[in-house]
């Protein structure tokens, strides 16, 4: 079991009547990871994780974590496991001290020291009712749920919903420790600079079927820069036109936008010809990148990792 | 006026009113028809003494129709429109702050006033159409079931009716919209109007006590009896003044105070256990084990409604011991004279006897109604979790789905054990002190049958809850099995020829055999039983099975 993949979703399929949530997903997502989930509202990423957790029943196909069947090992998967769900619910009448306390009794084995350590890392407050908190703070309290029992795996959903970007900085550093320590990290989000900071790999989700996966620094060089250069006279767009790497010349007056991946060099040599005068370059924003998964008419079908 | 959230605030509430009256219309229709095949009746009615007429409020002429009637404005018309009165005040504003949505409603450009107003004229119409609805009802169940009432005046009962149930739905209106907090709103309209059934039923039988009945707007839906003499306008413009100045009230505090946001107001234990001065009472009254694990939280959580339903059951058992002996020298000589299907029909059982007495008072319907509080609030608290998407949360840690429920019906259990256990204390220590005699074997098969019937009313919202998850639905379905139990048992069974019919009520069941007097019907307790067994398998393995919601 311990050669098990920290998670596993085999030709995952959900469908409620004529709709399908999930289609044919397959997903493998090893120990030591932090895997980024990726889509739009409604693609599928809650009733993943719902099913992964045995809240839902698949239409069809199996879900594994730590070698365990979600259905048949439910309860011991949940022994290994830290959840967090999307807009998170608590019981409003208990102050977070008791939420943790009976969720810590129903667990067994927490040890309060690290609740409070927690408690302390992300600022909670617990004496107060939970139906008294902001978001923020009802959220920090779901997060010292998630980590409390330093689960091998750890389900997320939407996490840094109303945290403040101090609180989302030690978030993500405990999400590394944890990762970094050997456990998994599953962080489905549509907070796309969130991932691009955490994550080792991410997959994309579109209307329930995964459409790609990709780990995150392979991602990095694939994804296409931004040139902006500075001529002392107009230079039409044609004459970046088949350069090698060069997508998308606009010229404006005396200044011409570009993007380009790989090397440089090819560009440099048209520029130079032209006597540039100053260019600068950026990253395209990951975002933009992503949005293009999105865009895309039709998807390329369940990809496995 | 706001037309587009008046309209809306109707739309919501349609589906309420349609069920109240459906439920009315068979209510009547069924009691009309039982009553049809009680041979003499109406000719007893005839005969009557004028003094029993008029307490009825009643014509000669109407006869067994005139008796349905009059239970259908006196007790159940008006608990179940007074029950949607309450609830639609309670929530028209209050509810709009509990569930949040009063911050989007509130930010669009209109004045409060207007909100106010909006709110207010549809929860008058809803009410008003509700009231009117039922009469129509009536009318329509009596034309089906051949019943001649056209020598009452339902329409002027009506109007005192809607007066008298306004007052107590404006009570609830007013302090939601005064406080926003709903849960006060619908407690304090909810206590006076039940306070208001005992003093306008209870005082007038108690010599000197007859006109301090009259400070009880439930007083008036008959105190003048509008079934024979029509509408007495003096009262009803009382009435509606009463409803005039509350609503001034609450627009008047509503424009000035700060809007809450969501469910973040305090409850009155969590008020009670912040006062130094209550903290201990508080404290004693919550229970300290409500986080120590599936069972006690579910206990903990349902452990004010049972604890205030019993303890309040338990008190008023105790004082009836006697309070019969003070008044069955007066009931004694009007029942004595009474055929007995008359008597089952206008609900007084036996009152000449201690066992009647508790019987037709307590055990049919004050015990099963409180039961059917705590213990359908306790069967439906499995769909709670999924309503309130706590149950996300609560399977992720490594609990089973059957330990889960097991433990909603553990707590469901044990509440109903608490209530009748109280009940028999309350019944036993009220025979003692009123020197009644009632034997302990007895009022103990009593309990007995009584946790039973309890049983099922909570099963039947466990099973619902487990099949659908819907907790809305588990307390609709089991409250309208309570109800119709109830009224079956009541109406069909004053027919002996309808006996299968009666069957089918779990009342039937409990009471049957009169058990104070009797002793134990076991196979009523095993009917009992087994019908909140198979109810709770049922409700297990669907929720084993199933997606969760939430």
């Amino acid at each position: 079991m311990s050669d098990a993949p920290a998670i596993e979703v085999d030709h995952l399929t959900k469908k409620y009547g004529g709709f399908t949530a999930v289609d044919d997903l397959s997903l493998t997502i090893e120990h030591g990871e932090i895997f980024g989930f990726l889509g739009p509202n409604g693609a599928g990423k809650s009733t993943t994780i719902r099913t992964i957790l045995d809240l839902l029943r698949p239409t069809s196909g199996a879900c594994r974590v730590v070698g365990l069947d979600s259905r048949a090992d439910a309860v011991a998967i949940r022994r290994q496991v830290g959840f967090l769900p999307a807009d998170l619910a608590l019981y409003p009448n208990l102050t977070g001290r008791r939420t943790i306390q009976y969720f810590a009794n129903l667990r067994g084995g927490v040890e309060w020291a690290r609740v409070e350590a927690l408690a302390e890392r992300f600022g909670a407050e617990l004496d107060r009712k939970v139906g008294e908190y902001s978001s923020g703070n009802r959220q920090k309290i779901g997060l010292i749920l998630a980590f409390m029992h330093s689960p091998r795996v750890v389900i997320l959903d939407e996490p840094i919903t109303g945290l403040d970007p101090l609180v989302q900085l030690e978030f993500h550093t405990l999400m590394r420790e944890h990762a970094h320590a050997g456990n998994t990290v599953f962080l489905s989000s549509h907070t796309l600079s969130e991932v691009e900071r955490v994550a080792d790999r991410v997959g994309f989700i579109r209307r329930g079927r995964l459409i790609a996966v990709e780990r995150m620094s392979e991602l990095h060089e694939k994804s296409l820069r931004r040139v902006t250069m500075e001529f002392p006279q107009p230079v039409p767009a044609s004459a970046f036109e088949g350069v090698e790497g060069v997508h998308d010349a606009v010229a404006e007056g005396t200044t011409v936008t570009a993007r380009y991946e790989g090397a440089m060099a090819p560009l440099l040599g048209v520029a130079a010809r032209n006597g540039v005068a100053s260019l600068t370059t950026a990253s395209v924003d990951l975002d933009e990148l992503f949005l293009e998964y999105y865009r895309e008419s039709e998807p390329t079908g369940g990809a496995a990792a | 006026m706001l037309r587009t959230v008046y309209l809306k605030s109707l739309r919501d509430h349609l589906t309420g009113v349609g069920v109240a009256v459906l439920a009315l219309f068979l209510t009547a229709w069924l009691g009309l028809w039982a009553y049809t095949g009680v041979e003499g009746a109406d000719s007893y009615i005839a005969s009557m003494p004028d003094a029993f007429v008029d307490l009825l409020g009643i014509t000669r002429e109407s006869g067994t129709a005139g008796l349905m009637m009059s239970m259908m404005f006196g007790f159940m018309g008006a608990f179940v429109i007074g029950g949607l009165a309450v609830s639609f005040g309670a929530s028209a504003i209050a509810g709009e702050e509990h569930d949040g949505t009063m911050n989007v409603l509130a930010s669009v450009p209109r004045s409060r006033g207007r909100l106010f107003a909006s709110k207010c004229a549809a929860y008058l119409t809803l009410i008003a159409a509700a009231s009117f609805a039922a009469t129509a009802s009536y009318w329509l169940a009596a034309s089906i079931a051949g019943s001649d009432i056209s020598s009452l005046r339902l329409w002027a009962a009506t109007v005192h009716l809607t007066a008298v149930l306004l007052v107590y739905g404006t009570l609830a209106f007013a302090t939601g919209a005064a406080t926003g907090n709903p849960a006060m709103a619908s407690g304090i309209a909810t206590a006076l109007l039940v306070v208001s059934f005992l003093g306008a039923g209870l005082l007038p039988l108690f010599d000197g006590w007859e006109n301090v009945a009259k400070i009880f707007p439930w007083h008036y839906i008959d105190g003048t009896s509008p079934l024979v003499n029509g509408v007495n306008w003096a009262q009803v413009a009382i009435l509606a003044a009463a409803s005039a100045v509350l609503l001034a009230a609450g627009a008047a505090a509503f424009v000035r105070r700060d809007m809450r946001s969501g469910a973040s107001s305090a409850s009155l234990a969590d008020r009670l256990r912040a006062n130094p001065r209550t903290a201990r009472l508080a404290e004693a009254w919550r229970g300290s084990g409500s986080t120590g694990g599936l069972l006690s939280k579910a206990i903990s959580d349902k452990q004010g409604v049972a604890a205030l339903a019993a303890y309040g059951l338990f008190v008023l058992t105790v004082v009836m011991g006697p309070l019969f002996n003070a008044l069955h020298a007066s009931l004694g000589n009007v029942v004595a004279s009474m055929p007995d299907a008359v008597l089952a029909m206008v609900g007084f059982a036996d009152y000449s006897t201690p066992t009647g007495w508790y019987h037709g008072e307590v055990l049919s319907i004050t015990g099963p109604a409180v039961f059917a509080i705590v213990t359908i609030g306790a069967g439906l608290a499995l769909a709670t979790e999924e309503r309130a998407r706590t149950i996300s949360v609560l399977l992720s840690m490594p609990v089973t789905r059957s330990r889960v429920a097991g433990a909603k019906l553990g707590a469901l259990l044990m509440l109903a054990v608490l209530c009748v256990a109280l009940l028999f204390g309350g019944i036993w220590l009220g025979s003692v002190i009123g020197g009644l005699g009632i034997g302990v074997a007895n009022i103990a098969a009593a309990a007995a049958l009584q946790a039973g019937l309890a049983l099922v009313f909570g099963t039947v919202a466990f099973a619902v809850a487990g099949f659908t998850g819907n907790s809305r639905a588990a307390a609709w379905i089991a409250t309208a099995v309570a109800l119709a139990g109830w009224a079956i048992n009541t109406f069909v069974g004053v027919n002996p020829g309808l006996d299968w019919l009666a069957a089918l009520s779990p009342f039937h069941w409990a009471l049957s055999n009169a058990p104070l007097d009797n002793g134990m019907n076991w196979t009523g307790l095993a009917v009992l039983l087994g019908a909140s067994g198979v109810l709770a398998i049922g409700g297990l393995l669907a929720y084993g099975k199933r997606d969760l919601r939430g």
